[in-house]
């Protein structure tokens, strides 16, 4: 079986945005950079597919991404089990999530992956696109936010969540799924793997390379927005935990209204 | 002169209630700059759709009734919607940012080679539409501008308020979904109910949460009560869903839900930067916490500081009490 894994490199989770006024332009400079969490779970499924099936399933780590990226793919991917990358290098860094799946649809149509696994939302643009889109463009099956993910030969059970419960999908490869927390439990990479991470093959690629222009945008920032300020928080100063209950009940009934 | 689609998500053929939230925002910005709102529903009967469609101020209903369509599937719906829009041209097509949405919407968008902006705020239209929509889990808004002919948009359920409901129906048109031919590559086998009745949180209007605070699994309960006397969903900070405390559908966070109440209590929750991304966009929001220098203050409307175990049911009663 041939895996791929698509992969982003993003600002971490605690990365604070420092915008005073609405911008064209988003400072992110002095962001400190890690592999999208969700794509934690997509490499970790695949490796474990890949233990469960032996050595000639083959897993690659596939991103979109400047040099910088590559810190994220040795320690993230190729040190716990990817067995090799490819990095596709021409300047697409804040591009929209269609752009990204078009030019990923042409490095797994040139490969034919029987597998393809992605996070389900990237925790910058929060778009929750790529995967799907790359699925339907390269004419697979697929399933998002998945947390259970079982195969018997070709053919998948996978397990995703919806509102109040969870929808169990049948369907068989090639597909792509979109990886949920509550799949797996990601596995760290030990210093040993990190050091040989460095002689795992990564291949260079660019749209020309694949036969097809870099995609055109159909969206356009026009301006990055700070959140609305909210006002002082109303502290209710009562010693009596009974007294302030009462008067915050009456205060969300008359004052916010909204009980 | 936009033209906007609707796509009126159904569940066991009940529409929800963000397709009229969209509906009713759709006709305001239609009855400004002109065009026309149009419903689209897909399932195995029509129901009161074009009824209830046309009272949010929808001017037509299209409907494709198929069996194949009484429950979801991405490449069926996928296909109903494209042929919708190749037949129709809408400028813009609207869908919920829910499970069905956020699944369908890139698919669709990837089919039609068109814009695709994920979970928005705000639609406005003035020579071509700007999505708003919160990125970095909501530390920052973008605005967008559409540069196709069309475009797909999912929107945050509870983004626009719903005016009372009008008279006017409907008018009640069909569109063939053209899945004729289609075999789908995957089908949904079964949907299962994880909770009997439980309050969906990306759709409450009211939720409490329970963080680290509670001290013990048990001691949720205390939460589950005081929901129970606000009609409330019940949320959680991802300490306790990882202390195994709760189930991870109530964590409410960057890796969990983004949920946007009028209301949301915040109870033994330190509000970490992760926690806030989850829920900062919520109307008001109460904190109920002993360490007054905890950040979930900063976040919040009114607070107390206290112990929360006096608190949380001294509220339930407070409340109770309200006539
Ligand atoms: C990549 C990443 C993603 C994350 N995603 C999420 C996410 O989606 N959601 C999320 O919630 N977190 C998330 N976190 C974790 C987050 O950083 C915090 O660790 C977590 O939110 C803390 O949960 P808590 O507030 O319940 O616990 P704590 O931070 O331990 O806070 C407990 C609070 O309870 C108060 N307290 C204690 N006893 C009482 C009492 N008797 N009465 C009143 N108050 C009391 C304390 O003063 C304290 O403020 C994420 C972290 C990372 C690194
Ligand atoms: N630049 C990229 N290179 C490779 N994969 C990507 C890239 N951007 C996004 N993805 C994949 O698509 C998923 C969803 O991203 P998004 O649609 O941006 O939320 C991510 O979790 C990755 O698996």
């Amino acid at each position: 079986m041939k895996i791929a894994v698509c992969v982003k490199q993003v600002p971490d989770s605690e990365t604070r945005i420092n915008l005073a006024e609405p911008s064209a332009e988003l400072d992110r400079s002095g962001f400190t950079r890690v592999l999208n969490p969700y794509d934690a779970y997509a490499v970790e499924e695949a490796i474990q597919i890949k233990e469960k099936l032996g050595d000639d399933t083959e897993v690659t780590a596939i991103i979109i991404g400047g040099e910088q990226v590559m810190e994220s793919v040795k320690k993230d991917c190729l040190a716990v089990g990817c067995d090799k990358a490819i990095r596709v290098t021409d300047e697409l860094d804040n591009a929209e999530a269609l752009q990204i799946a078009k030019v990923l649809t042409a490095v797994v149509k040139r490969d034919g992956y029987d597998l393809v696994l992605c996070g389900k939302q990237a925790i910058d643009d929060d778009d929750s696109q790529v995967g799907i889109m790359l699925a339907e463009l390269c004419d697979m099956a697929h399933v998002s936010v998945v947390t259970d993910l079982e195969f018997d030969g070709n053919n998948f059970t996978a397990t995703r969540e919806i509102e109040g419960g969870s929808e169990v999908v049948k369907g068989a490869t090639p597909a792509l799924f979109t990886c949920q927390k509550g799949l797996n439990e990601p596995r760290l990479p030990s210093l040993p793997n990190i050091m040989k991470a460095g002689m795992k093959p990564v291949e260079l690629l660019t749209c020309a390379d694949l036969g097809i222009e870099v995609p055109a945008a159909h969206t356009e920032i026009t301006t990055y927005i700070p959140p609305a300020k909210r006002g002082e928080c109303k502290i209710i100063e009562n010693e009596d935990p009974a007294a302030a209950a009462q008067e915050l009940a009456k205060l969300l009934r008359e004052e916010a209204k909204i009980i | 002169m936009p033209n906007i689609a609707v796509f009126i998500e159904q569940r066991d053929g009940e529409a929800k209630k963000v397709a009229w939230q969209m509906i009713n925002h759709a006709r305001k910005i239609t009855d400004a700059s002109g065009g026309e709102v149009w419903g689209v529903f897909l399932g195995k009967d029509a129901g009161n759709n074009a009824a209830d469609a046309g009272s949010w101020g929808a001017h037509k209903l299209f409907t494709a009734i198929d069996e194949n369509l009484a429950g979801y599937n991405s490449e069926l719906y996928t296909t109903a919607v494209a042929s919708f829009c190749s037949a129709n041209n809408p400028d813009l097509v609207l869908m919920g940012a829910t499970a069905m949405g956020k699944d369908l919407a890139p698919r669709l968008a990837a089919r039609m080679d068109c814009a695709c902006v994920s979970d928005s705020i705000d639609v406005n239209f003035d020579n071509g539409f700007t999505i708003r929509r919160p990125v970095f889990a909501g530390k920052c808004y973008t605005d967008v501008n559409i540069k196709s002919n069309t475009a797909v948009v999912g929107i945050r359920p509870n983004s626009f308020n719903l005016d009372q409901p009008g008279s006017d129906s409907a008018t009640a048109e069909t569109f063939d979904p053209g899945i004729g031919g289609v075999t789908p590559k995957a089908t949904v086998a079964e949907v299962k109910a994880t909770s009997g009745g439980a309050i969906e949180l990306t759709e409450a209007d009211v939720i409490v949460s329970g963080g680290r605070g509670i001290k013990e699994a048990d001691n949720y309960k205390m939460i589950e009560e005081l929901a129970g006397v606000l009609n409330a969903g019940t949320g959680a900070s991802r300490a306790i869903v990882d202390a195994g405390w709760v189930d991870h559908s109530h964590q409410v966070g960057q890796t969990g839900k983004t949920v946007s109440p009028n209301l949301y209590i915040a109870c033994g929750i330190s509000g970490a930067i992760q926690h806030l991304a989850g829920m900062s966009s919520s109307k008001c929001i109460v904190a109920i916490n002993k360490d007054s220098n905890a950040p979930i203050f900063k976040a919040a409307t009114y607070g107390i500081v206290a112990d929360l175990f006096d608190v949380v049911p001294a509220l339930k009663e407070a409340i109770q009490s309200l006539d």
